[in-house]
């Protein structure tokens, strides 16, 4: 007699991921008012002042919100009232994910926005906003670390991210 | 199990008997020459094999797997209320779908019992629901695991340990309860470490940190009746947390001399909750819980005393990712927890002097208690309410 073995299936544990697709705003090509949006983590509040001296005299409305948290529905209100809202700081897992969030809640409502993440960060921003529907999110990274920097150190490497800033922007 | 391959008819080979029986066989058998076998066996696939190709994949926390065979996740979707392919939840950071077959698929791979799969669901609801902030948790360079409270009877019926080692090892429903929701936060949510979990260090309670309240031997009211449930109710809590860290005190006597030890170990510079105040774990042992209610102490004397004395300076508090707000600062100092409703208390563990606290993640996810319902809502008062073979 022949006897053939074979060996049961084994099921796949992965969850099934159903995309959705949000689309990104564009940018003005003209604007007056900005927010700045400030999750507190150290030194996020230098490089979006370093970035904001680059932004001439336009209205900037500077908003804090939560780190590793969604921000509060008024503050995404508050934040959606500028023409273009720049968020900061991505540099940890649970603040990247607030930041990118928080961006994609703006994008819905139709505010362009502009991320910061660190580079160790922004490959988890970026497959994070891919799952949230808005792969082409606008990120722009800093080079990690930031936190645990001075705020000399900071400033120095806010500054070498000036120039895409103002590529994405279109600003001369 | 073994079994014959075809059914008879469908995949008849076309030989007849008499031809068989007459032909020359040299191995005196005389059986068909038309399959490649007479006789097919089903086998359940190598335990280790499949561990080692899951792990590769990094569908596992590193630890050998049963391997979750149709038969098996059957076993678990016959104790579910819903449809196997229902979505119950969508888990962040990768927002997959969690469906009770791919919470059995894991359960199975974790050593659950097939009885677990009702918590299973009801643990999986609980964490997707908004005030817990999955995205954060599952994504936090903060050594976070996800605790998991069984409370009431059906923690009894399915054998999970209030006693003595409560919090591991050596309990199959402690331990794989726990598990299994870590291997669906990795498979299902994509928490996968350095990918989805950015987890600076991770930590021993990722891989499982699940226990139940020894309500026998506590001096005061379970802890699902002080979140509002009933008595007769089953229910699961989550609770975003840090491994538990022990409080020695085998000397005190008094209620607020333990309660000084339980507040000055926990009052901390490097926790979360020193500068996003927020949700504190207290699992207290029932001597140590004794010792306080003597006295005439309830829970929510407990519960004010922790809150009020779990004080540092905010000097040393505001070091954290987040800015400590002013709103939390009085005379200088921060308390750890919002209130004394963050401090949550329940009586566990064995004999012995020890307390463990867990800080949380400050004020960015909060607990969820889930009363575990059939699909009716009313209550289960036993998993085989959900049996569906009943």
């Amino acid at each position: 007699m022949r006897v053939k073995l074979t060996e049961k299936d084994v099921l796949n544990p992965l969850g099934k991921v159903n995309g959705k697709d949000i689309s990104l705003n564009p940018l003005p090509y003209d604007f007056d008012r900005v927010s700045m949006v400030d999750n507190t983590k150290p030194g996020a509040d230098i490089i979006l002042k370093v970035l904001s001296e680059s932004l001439g005299n336009r209205k900037l409305q500077w908003l804090h919100k939560p780190a590793g948290a969604p921000a509060t529905d008024f503050q995404i209100q508050k934040a959606a009232s500028a023409d273009l809202a720049i968020l900061a700081l991505g540099d940890c897992g649970s603040c990247t994910s607030w930041v990118v969030l928080d961006a994609i809640r703006l994008e819905e409502r139709g505010i362009p926005t502009i991320s910061l993440c660190s580079d160790h960060f922004a490959p988890f921003a970026r497959e994070l906003a891919k799952s949230h529907g808005l792969s082409d999110l606008r990120i722009l990274e800093v080079k990690h670390p930031i936190a645990g920097l001075s705020v000399e150190e900071v400033k120095e490497k806010a500054s070498r991210i000036v120039p895409s800033f103002l590529y994405l922007l279109q600003l001369p | 199990m073994a079994k014959k391959d075809t059914p008879i008819i469908s995949n008849a080979c076309g030989c007849l008997i008499d031809d068989i029986m007459q032909k020359p066989d040299r191995e005196g058998d005389h059986l068909c020459s038309a399959s490649e076998s007479d006789m097919e066996f089903f086998v359940d696939p190598d335990p280790e094999k499949t561990s080692v190709d899951f792990y590769q994949r990094r569908l596992t926390d590193g630890l050998p797997i049963i391997p979750p065979t149709r038969e098996r996740v059957d076993r678990f979707l016959n104790y579910s209320a819903h449809g196997p392919d229902d979505v119950l939840a969508t888990l962040p950071p990768k927002m997959g779908q969690a469906t009770p077959e791919k919470i059995a698929i894991n359960s199975v791979m974790a050593g659950c019992r097939p009885g677990f799969q009702p918590v299973m669901e009801h643990v999986i609801q609980a964490i997707s629901q908004d005030k817990f902030n999955l995205t954060g948790v599952n994504a936090t360079t903060h050594p976070l695991s996800i605790c998991t409270i069984v409370n009431g009877p059906l923690s009894k019926e399915l054998g999970l340990n209030p006693g003595a080692g409560s919090l591991g090892p050596g309990n199959m429903g402690n331990a794989t309860i726990g598990r299994s929701l870590r291997l669906c936060l990795i498979n299902i949510a994509g928490a996968v470490p350095g990918i989805g979990d950015h987890a600076t260090h991770g930590s021993p309670a990722k891989y499982s940190y699940c226990f139940t309240e020894n309500e026998y031997d506590s001096p005061w009211d379970p802890f699902r009746v002080e979140m509002g449930c009933r008595k007769d109710a089953s229910t699961v809590t989550v609770l975003a947390a840090e491994a538990p860290h022990n409080v020695n005190d085998h000397r005190s006597q008094k209620a607020e001399e333990l309660l000084d030890t339980i507040v000055h170990t926990a009052a901390t510079a490097g926790c979360n909750n020193s500068h996003v105040p927020g949700e504190l774990l207290v699992i207290m042992s029932p001597e140590h819980a004794k010792t306080i209610s003597r006295e005439g102490w309830d829970k929510e004397d407990v519960k004010n005393y922790v809150h009020e004395n779990s004080v540092l300076p905010a000097s040393l508090g505001d070091r954290g990712g987040r800015k400590l707000d002013d709103e939390w600062i009085i005379g200088g100092n921060v308390r750890i927890t919002r209130s004394p409703s963050d401090v949550l208390l329940i009586v566990s563990g064995g004999p012995g002097r020890h307390t463990m606290i867990s800080h949380g993640f400050g004020n960015g996810s909060l607990s969820v208690t889930l009363p575990i319902t059939l699909n009716d809502g009313s209550l289960s008062y036993s998993v085989e309410d959900f049996k569906k073979d009943n």
